[in-house]
């Protein structure tokens, strides 16, 4: 997985001017407004918090929820980073929306063929050896996208080299790990990031899949042999009645 | 019920039904259900619910697939109960909660249709596998147990054919394959009962700790029983009520001794999970979660647990019926708690379902209530007593 492609978001620089998203919009062809939340037309966008700007997308989890959650698999973690969806897969049943634990995936509500929309980290553009548009459009590099290991050394040393910093790279251990990190100098929990679990999102379930093959194989066994007694019992109780009508006969 | 029972049986030479109560009530249900399927439909989510992104799962799933799934639990609870355990009393119920499973599992299938965004697409998990995804397991889950509870009750209905040979073969095949069907449903519908549940484990964090638990499923499959089990008694008690069936109502009182252990045996299980998670501190908090909270545990275990607890209730029919209706609700309660309150804290949604959510859900549960009665009316579901006034010598009360 070296080669796998990770996106660093350093709030610190970020000024608000909103190429990202602009960029973002355009590439995808949605109309150019600014929205204020993700949104099917806006994959991604920059909030204020106090005087800070963050910027939201997808995280792209090294393993995700909403590919582990999708039952036709229309969701899938690539080997090159980004998280992709496959519409042609869909069914619409939207657990995806349900299980990411950093509410990413958005629902076309006012189609009548509605799909799940999220950032994909121009998967199609990367494959081509350029990076996703929002980090090209971006005027002071607030982000910066490369591969992820160096990526991850890049922020740790940037909190470790400045004090200001928040001890802390955000995406690092949330969720497993992701694709898309942060670091700042205000508290995370200030500028709205949601405390996800800090483990691989799939193993919660996990368990209880495991479970299935047990349950089979052990309920199975138990009502067998369930079955096996109340039928022995009926011919025991069958054979007993036979006897005794034999006995008084004679 | 009863009002509409005797406009059905009444003899009258005008060709048209007449019009009662509950046809009306009907009538009306059908109608709003009609212009929701169109809302749905034609005009889309967003006018149809009010669903949003953090709110991405409402009523349909919340009632419609966990309600109904849990609430037609009995089906499998009964049968095993009479093939695989050989506990014969049971036996005069036996087509009665099968058939409620049917229904039950069938508005859970329609309500899937209005439920996916693109529903043509219902067969994707056949071809299309993700073994990772707990929805996964659930879509099998139906579309196998649905298959098992269409044969299982199949039965009912080529009794009825009139060819003979046909009838034979059929129940004969029937009865060769039927312990395997029992023993299939009943582990296809324990898994299933508990990976409904399991759909909640991947929100750890969001999910209130008042109901987020690793053990989401045992939970799942532990209140479900009790649940199901009150349903059939619900069902039975309105056919005899009004539908002129012949059901000892001892049956009953030996159902709802099981119901109370059941129940008391989750009641523990949730106490002991909440210790174990260190969550009891929730449950003297003042707001809007502990209060549902208490009201489902009120609901579906101590209120029951008590009045089961009289040999008043156990014995009496009317009060039992009343008791299960607790029990249901308390159930209910338990699943919208889990799919859309204990929620929505965290997703900051103040969610309250649109009014054709509602009609949607509503006709559909209608009309399996429909096909029910008429199923009991026309199939030999429960034995029946002889009309009253076709009978001209006054027979002894039928001792079943």
């Amino acid at each position: 997985m070296a080669t796998t492609r990770a996106i660093l978001v350093d709030i610190t620089k970020c000024i608000g001017c909103r190429s990202c998203e602009q960029a973002c919009k355009q590439i995808h062809g949605f109309p150019m407004d600014t929205e204020a939340k993700l949104s099917p037309t806006a994959l991604t966008i920059v909030e204020e918090r106090g005087d800070r700007f963050v910027r939201r997308m997808c995280m792209h989890c090294q393993e995700p929820a909403c590919a582990s959650a999708c039952l036709v698999g229309a969701l899938k973690k690539t080997a090159a980073g980004p998280v992709t969806y496959d519409g042609s897969k869909c069914i619409g049943c939207r657990y995806c929306l349900v299980a990411c634990p950093f509410s990413v995936p958005r629902y076309e509500w006012t189609k009548l063929v509605p799909y799940v929309t999220k950032c994909d980290m121009c998967a199609g553009r990367q494959a081509k050896g350029q990076a996703p548009a929002c980090v090209e459009a971006c005027p002071v590099q607030a982000s910066i996208v490369g591969n992820r290991d160096d990526i991850l050394e890049e922020a740790e040393r940037r909190i470790l080299n400045d004090s200001k910093y928040v001890k802390h790279i955000y995406g690092s251990e949330e969720a497993g790990g992701t694709s898309v990190f942060f670091i700042s100098d205000v508290p995370f929990e200030k500028l709205g990031f949601a405390a996800a679990p800090k483990q691989a999102m799939p193993l919660l379930t996990a368990s209880a899949l495991g479970d299935g093959p047990t349950v089979i194989l052990v309920g199975g066994a138990l009502l067998s042999g369930l079955y096996w007694i109340t039928q022995r019992r009926a011919l025991v109780a069958l054979a007993e009645a036979r006897e005794k009508s034999i006995k008084e006969r004679n | 019920m009863s009002a509409k029972s005797t406009t059905a049986t009444g003899t009258s030479a005008t060709r048209f039904p007449r019009i009662s109560f509950w046809r009306t009530v009907v009538a009306i249900i059908f109608a709003a259900g009609l212009y929701s399927m169109y809302a749905r439909f034609a005009l889309g989510f967003k006018l149809a619910t009010n669903l949003t992104d953090p709110q991405p799962w409402g009523l349909w799933v919340g009632l419609g697939t966990l309600c109904g799934v849990g609430l037609s639990a009995g089906g499998f609870a009964i049968a095993a109960a009479v093939y695989l355990l050989g506990l014969d009393r049971y036996r005069p119920i036996l087509r009665t909660s099968v058939l409620i499973s049917f229904l039950g599992y069938c508005t859970v299938c329609v309500g899937m249709l209005y439920e996916l965004g693109i529903p043509w697409r219902i067969w994707h998990p056949i071809v299309m596998w993700n073994r990772h995804s707990v929805l996964f397991e659930v879509s099998w889950c139906v579309m196998l147990y649905t298959t098992v509870l269409a044969l299982e009750f199949s039965p009912s209905l080529v009794e009825k054919l009139p060819w003979v040979r046909v009838r034979e073969l059929y129940l004969r095949w029937h009865h060769s394959i039927l312990i395997a069907l029992v023993l299939a449903g009943t582990l296809l519908s324990s898994m299933h009962q508990s990976f409904l549940g399991g759909l909640y484990l991947i929100t750890k964090g969001r999910l209130d700790p008042l109901w987020y638990s690793p053990y989401l499923t045992t939970m799942f499959y532990l209140s479900a029983i009790p649940a199901g089990l009150a349903v059939t008694i619900m069902a039975i008690y309105l056919c005899v009520r009004s539908l002129n069936a012949r059901v000892d109502m001892n049956i009953l009182s030996d159902v709802s001794r099981v119901i109370a252990p059941l129940l008391a045996i989750y009641g523990v299980f949730r106490v002991v999970d909440l210790i174990n998670r260190d969550a009891t501190q929730y449950l003297w908090m003042w707001r809007e979660a502990t209060g549902l909270f208490w009201l489902e545990i009120a609901l579906l275990v101590v209120v029951p647990l008590v009045l089961l607890n009289l040999k008043k209730v156990r014995e009496n029919p009317m009060y039992l019926y009343w008791t299960c209706a607790v029990i249901v609700m308390g159930f209910m309660t338990n699943r919208l708690n889990v799919s859309i309150t204990a929620l929505q804290t965290s997703s900051a949604a103040y969610y309250v379902p649109k009014w054709t959510e509602f009609a949607a859900s509503l006709a559909t549960i209608t009309a399996a209530a429909v096909a029910f009665r008429y199923a009991v009316i026309y199939l030999d579901i429960l034995p029946k007593n002889p009309p009253r006034e076709r009978w001209l010598v006054p027979s002894a009360p039928a001792q079943a």
